[in-house]
């Protein structure tokens, strides 16, 4: 029995297992999937051999199983979010109930990335694809919430998604003769010199899952509404199966340059994606800005991330495309923690308005730092991992792309990605105590655990960015990338300059700590502990219960500066084409009018009109 | 041969007319006989099966009289697998409404349980017939049973659902007629294998006159647009384990006697693109119609209808794969549709009006039904790694490998429409508040019994199709191998090709 | 008395082919008439049944040689295979007429019905099942 077939039965077995346990021991389905997926992540990394295939047939198709340098990237975000994630939901979930149904469609979402990881044929991606996409979304209607809006959103966009794929898929099959992926590249399938329609559509398929402009429409609402211990695979690791394959299609379609044509459509193709990529990147921020729930807030931020990545990812040259992986992957810490941390607020507090508490930082300490550390990175700020991607994103974009536009638009959206990431910090855990948040406690610390890891994690990736650069630059040798000259801490850019990391690191954290005690020290003697009531404001001393933590319209400013672009929506559009098939249905449904004879009517006028037409459509 | 075909018909029809003898004896044999009638159907289908997929033909003529003055059964490879999966899905259906409640008094069970026998006898014989106007006859068994079945309870709709029917059938048995009609006076002879002999004598304007007559009366049972004004409503008044027979069995037929006719009795290129153009058009108009439904065997019912339009979009590209892609979605259909009206009627057994409303949140009363009306949802879309998914799949390579990019894609949007309103139903199932004084219904074992097999089929063809694919491949080979046929049934060498 | 009746027949013969052709034809269009165009169910039923009718005697005048003789062999005709009319067109009308006598019995209870939940007989007026 090889290690693929015994993963995939250990998961299927997990979920059903899951799902009847938790009536007969109740709780008990949280920690079967811990355990389950535990025992996948350390089966799978300590038996899965890169390289090693193993072909079947089902179906009478033939399949391969194997897992690549370059799938060996995600392997490591999915399994790895996945068992935190496992760990963290023990707690979050306890007291809610369907824990079995729960569990069993988030062992099978597993299920599902780990299956797009190691499969080598279409038909097996496609099959893996479409289990992550329907588990998924029985867990995004977890809570509930299946109005147009949330479930069946994301459910049409990740059908549309996949159905776009199965097109390519079988148009594959006929066209290039073959089913697995490596074959069907050598045989041309994306070179886009003819049948140009495969390659868009399978990127289609894929950029629905990762959110990218003008399919992203379900991801604010889908990773908002979700429970939050879901949502950190699914921000986290799930959006990252799109890069996946988007990074495979882009990767084959560079490697062919032989002939002019093919060169023009890709440099079309790379120009598209970079735009589409930078305007999700640019809206998404500046939604995030006005948001005032914190999940909403994450939410656009994963998608403007997301931008970020296919921006590199568009770029073609190998320090554009490290960096997307770069970011793919710690974009997945980052944002597991971060939506791990909002849960836990969540949970501890009720709610996750920002309008309506402030001041944790005194209860959950140790969340807050899980946030700090987060939203450092995610604002791309130096010493952790986010400055790393965000700086090779920069230096890709500046010296080896004429695209000055997109430069201008990516600096403006980090800017902005810095002001909302400020926001999410103050606005939960700085400022004033609310009193009704008095009573909270810190989270439980199986809830702890899972974020403190993510959380140090981002740190080391920051100081030593080398432990990620490995494998990934091993998966760029497979994609067929040369590599950039990387070492444990340093870069070599274009033009040969080293760009040291630890040296930067280092610097910058000498700076922050020399400023941090020279202020602490000097101004030790003249400062006094105040609480943060203490405070007058134009001569009136507030009251205790005022909370004068601000809060409301946190950017109205900046709103008001930018309304125009607020006014167009994407959202509309797609709301105006769903109302649009809805009357066509209508329109359809009232031809059965229930009147017999009407019915018999059609039948004779059916018979009449082929009997005219006898000579055209039956001609032998 | 070991097992004569003429069992299929011979034993029900003696059960059929001792039901209302035997039944003084005993008040519950009605109820009985037909089980045991249908389980010996499904031992002779799975002897004849084996056996037809080695020698590829079994004929057997009846009343001595040899082919082609006399009638002869004919199993081939596709029929002999359409026969077991219509006999084990009536054992089925029969075990699923054994206690079937609203069967009040002693003649009405008699008759419940004669009709459904006689509708599910009618539908094997239609498809082991090898002369023409043997099909008509059969095709009116099953048509008046059907119509009697679907007017079974004596509330208001049930009249106006089986009059309906009534109507359009006797329309479709009008012009089958008249086919036949025209047809016996070109080629003289009512047997299927010699009328594909002698069809290429027929001018081509009367050929093609007779193929019109026939594709309308048959398309009226196999439910093609614009014929099928009925099946709506017949679906969703019949009794459940009847709707099931409909869907599973009874269109079956249909679209069998359709695909024989224009497969095996004619040679018309231009009859396959049809069948695509109206396949296609069927499939749009009734998922496009199902959307808006509040009815949820109104529902299935036009999803039901779609389907079928696949199969026959998939029977009407025409190539090996294409047909054996089309068999093997008619064996998912049957399958998971049954398990779908099965779930179905339960799920709505208690609600007056039938709507889907009235199963908000009900998955907490019924979990086992909820999760199996789940599964065959997931299973009817086409989601991996149910079955449907694997039918889906051939088809659309099979429409790949003729460059019909078009198709594939408007079936693929098609297939959107059919994820909306399936999931919608589901997660109103498990998540939208309900009414929590709403009686449901809890079935008996039987009943249980029943749609697991079902659901357990899903997952077993769904894991490992090639299961069933060899068997089926053969079947699709011999369906379009019209010489073989022509001349195992008149032992003589045929010169078509 | 038979060959008075041929002598009758031979003369007019294409006369009467036409008329039994053109009757048929004639009911079958009438019958699809009533189907299509009367409102009242009980017509419907009986344009079914006339449709039906012209069916059967459009396939019984197909079977008809000319100077042919009933497909019975009784005394005085054993040799006259060859001018036997066609029985099976026969054979095939007397069970269709059965077919057809059954779906109309069963198409009268339901109107029956149809008109007791109803009280209308009308078919405009009888779709509660629609769309």
């Amino acid at each position: 029995m090889n290690i693929f077939f015994l993963l995939i039965i250990i998961l299927f077995s997990g979920a059903l297992l899951s799902f009847v346990s938790n009536r007969i021991v109740p709780k008990i389905s949280g920690i079967i999937s811990f355990l389950i997926i535990s025992l996948v992540s350390i089966l799978f990394f300590s038996q899965v051999n890169i390289g090693e295939t193993f072909q079947f047939i089902l179906g009478e198709i033939p399949m391969q199983y194997g897992v690549t340098p370059y799938t060996y990237i995600f392997a490591i975000i999915v399994l790895g979010l996945g068992t935190l994630a496992a760990m963290y939901s023990i707690e979050y979930m306890k007291d809610k109930d369907r824990l079995g149904y729960f569990y069993s469609n988030f062992l099978l979402t597993i299920l599902g990335m780990l299956g797009i990881v190691f499969s080598q044929d279409f038909i097996s991606l496609f099959i893996f694809w479409e289990i992550m996409t329907w588990s998924s979304y029985l867990l995004v209607i977890y809570n509930g919430y299946n109005s147009r809006n949330v479930g069946m959103k994301y459910m049409i966009f990740s059908a549309i998604g996949a159905y776009a794929m199965l097109t390519a898929i079988v148009s594959i099959k006929a066209n290039y003769g073959t089913y697995t992926i490596a074959e069907a590249i050598q045989n041309g399938a994306f070179n886009f010199s003819e049948h140009m329609y495969i390659p868009i559509m399978l990127l289609v398929g894929f950029a629905v899952k990762a959110a990218l402009m003008p399919l992203h429409v379900w991801a604010p609402n889908a990773y908002s509404k979700s429970p939050m211990s879901f949502t950190s695979i699914f921000s986290g690791a799930m959006s990252k199966m799109g890069i996946l394959g988007i990074g495979l299609v882009l990767a084959s379609a560079y490697s062919y340059s032989n002939n002019d044509d093919t060169t023009n459509y890709i440099t079309a193709l790379r120009y598209t994606l970079g735009w589409l990529g930078g305007i999700t990147a640019v809206m998404a921020t500046i939604y995030a800005l006005i948001q005032t729930d914190a999940k909403k807030l994450l939410a656009y931020s994963s998608v403007a991330q997301l931008g970020y990545i296919i921006v590199g990812l568009s770029t073609g040259t190998e320090l554009g495309v490290m960096a997307a992986l770069f970011l793919a992957v710690v974009h997945g810490i980052f944002k597991g923690a971060l939506f791990m941390v909002v849960g836990a607020i969540e949970k501890q507090v009720g709610t996750t308005d920002m309008t309506k508490i402030s001041g944790l930082i005194r209860k959950m300490p140790f969340t807050f730092f899980v946030a700090l550390v987060s939203i450092i990175a995610l604002a791309g700020v130096p010493p952790l991992g986010g400055f790393v991607g965000k700086w090779m994103l920069y230096e890709a974009l500046i010296t080896e792309s004429n695209n000055y536009f997109l430069i201008i638009v990516i600096f403006f959206s980090s800017t902005a990605a810095f002001l909302y990431s400020y926001r999410f910090l103050f606005g939960l855990f700085l400022g004033q105590e609310e009193k009704e948040t008095e009573h909270v406690t810190e989270a439980p610390i199986t809830m702890i655990i899972p974020m403190m890891i993510l959380a140090i994690l981002l740190i080391v990736t920051g100081a030593f960015p080398g432990i990620l650069f490995e494998p990934i630059s091993h998966g760029m040798h497979n994609l067929g990338f040369s590599d950039v000259n990387w070492s444990m801490s340093v870069l070599v850019n274009v033009w040969g300059e080293e760009s040291n990391m630890t040296y930067i690191n280092l610097s910058i954290g000498i700076v922050f700590v020399v400023i941090f005690a020279f202020l602490t020290i000097k101004g030790y003697k003249g400062t006094k502990n105040v609480g943060t009531k203490d405070i007058s404001t134009g001569g009136e001393i507030p009251t205790e219960n005022e909370n004068l933590t601000f809060q409301l319209d946190f950017f109205k400013p900046f709103e008001r500066a930018a309304a125009p672009l607020y006014k167009r929506s994407m959202d509309k559009i797609w709301n105006d084409l769903g109302n649009a098939i809805d009357s066509l249905s209508d329109f359809m449904r009232k031809i059965y009018s229930g009147n017999g004879q009407t019915y018999a009517l059609f039948v004779v006028i059916f018979l009449v009109i082929l009997l005219l037409f006898k000579d055209t459509l039956f001609a032998n | 041969m070991v097992i004569s075909p003429i069992h299929y018909i011979f034993v029900p029809l003696v059960a059929a007319f001792a039901i209302p003898l035997l039944s003084k004896l005993n008040k519950e044999l009605p109820r009985i006989i037909p089980g045991i009638v249908l389980f010996y159907n499904i031992i002779i289908s799975f002897v004849l099966m084996q056996e037809v997929n080695e020698v590829g033909y079994i004929s057997e003529v009846i009343a001595g009289w040899r082919a082609p003055i006399g009638i002869n059964l004919i199993i081939t490879p596709f029929s002999g697998f359409l026969v077991s999966l219509i006999s084990v899905l009536g054992f089925l259906i029969w075990l699923y409404g054994f206690r079937f409640k609203k069967v009040i008094d002693d003649g009405e069970l008699r008759s419940y349980n004669i009709l459904q026998m006689m509708m599910i006898t009618g539908a094997i014989g239609i498809i082991i017939t090898g002369d023409i106007f043997n099909l008509f006859v059969f095709l009116e068994i099953v048509a008046i049973t059907a119509v009697s079945l679907t007017s079974f309870y004596r509330g208001r709709d049930g009249a106006e659902a089986g009059f309906k029917y009534l109507l359009i059938g006797g329309f479709a048995s009008a012009m089958i007629l008249l086919a036949i009609l025209i047809l016996y006076t070109q080629v003289g002879t009512l047997n299927m294998a010699e009328i594909a002999e002698r069809m290429h004598t027929v001018p081509t304007g009367i050929k093609s006159t007779i193929l019109i007559l026939f594709i309308v009366g048959f398309g009226i049972e196999a439910e093609l647009f614009p014929l099928n004004g009925w099946a709506p409503d017949a679906y969703s008044q019949a009794p459940g384990p009847t709707s099931t027979a409909f869907a599973g069995i009874v269109v079956k037929a249909g679209v069998y006697g359709l695909i024989r006719i224009i497969f095996t009795l004619f040679d018309i290129e231009g009859a396959y693109d049809f069948l695509i153009i109206a396949g296609l058009i069927t499939m749009i108009i009734a998922e496009a119609a199902a959307l808006k439904q509040t009815n949820l065997k109104r529902m299935l019912a036009y999803s039901s209808i779609g389907q079928m339009g696949l199969a026959l979009i998939a029977f009407g590209i025409g190539t090996k794969e294409a047909v054996f892609a089309a068999m093997f979605l008619l064996l998912n259909h049957a399958i998971i549709k049954s398990l779908l009206f099965m779930t179905g009627s339960i799920l709505m057994y208690n609600s007056k009006e039938k709507t889907i409303s009235s199963l908000h949140g009900i998955a907490k009363r019924l979990p086992f039904i909820s999760i199996l009306f789940a599964i065959g949802a997931f299973a009817i879309v086409g989601l991996p790694p149910f079955s449907g998914f694997w039918s889906k799949l051939y088809i659309l390579s099979a429409a790949a490998d003729k460059e019909m990019i078009f198709l594939i894609v408007t079936i693929l949007a098609v297939s959107v429409i059919e994820i909306i309103y399936y999931f919608r139903v589901v997660s109103k199932l498990y998540f939208a508040e309900g009414t929590t004084n709403v009686e449901v219904y809890k079935p008996k074992i039987n009943a249980k019994i029943s749609m697991l097999i079902l659901g357990i089929a899903i997952f077993v063809i769904g894991f490992y199709p090639d299961l069933v694919t060899g068997y089926l491949h053969n079947a699709a080979d011999i369906l379009l191998d019209k010489a073989s046929y022509i001349q195992y049934v008149l032992n003589t060498d045929s010169t078509i090709q | 008395m038979q060959e008075q009746f041929n002598e009758i027949f031979i003369k007019y013969h294409e006369i009467i082919t036409i008329g039994v052709y053109g009757t048929a034809i004639a009911l079958m269009l009438i019958g699809l008439y009533a189907i299509l165009m009367k409102k009242n169910l009980v017509k419907i039923v009986i344009g079914l049944t006339i449709l039906d009718a012209g069916i059967h005697l459009l396939f019984v005048g197909i079977g008809y040689i000319q100077n042919g003789t009933a497909p019975i062999f009784s005394p005085g005709y054993e040799n006259s295979a060859d001018r036997m009319v066609d029985p099976v067109p026969q054979a095939l009308v007397l069970t269709a007429i059965i077919i057809g006598f059954a779906v109309t019995a069963v198409a009268l209870s339901l109107v029956i019905r149809l008109y007791k939940h109803h009280n209308t007989a009308k078919i405009d007026q009888i779709k509660h099942l629609k769309w």
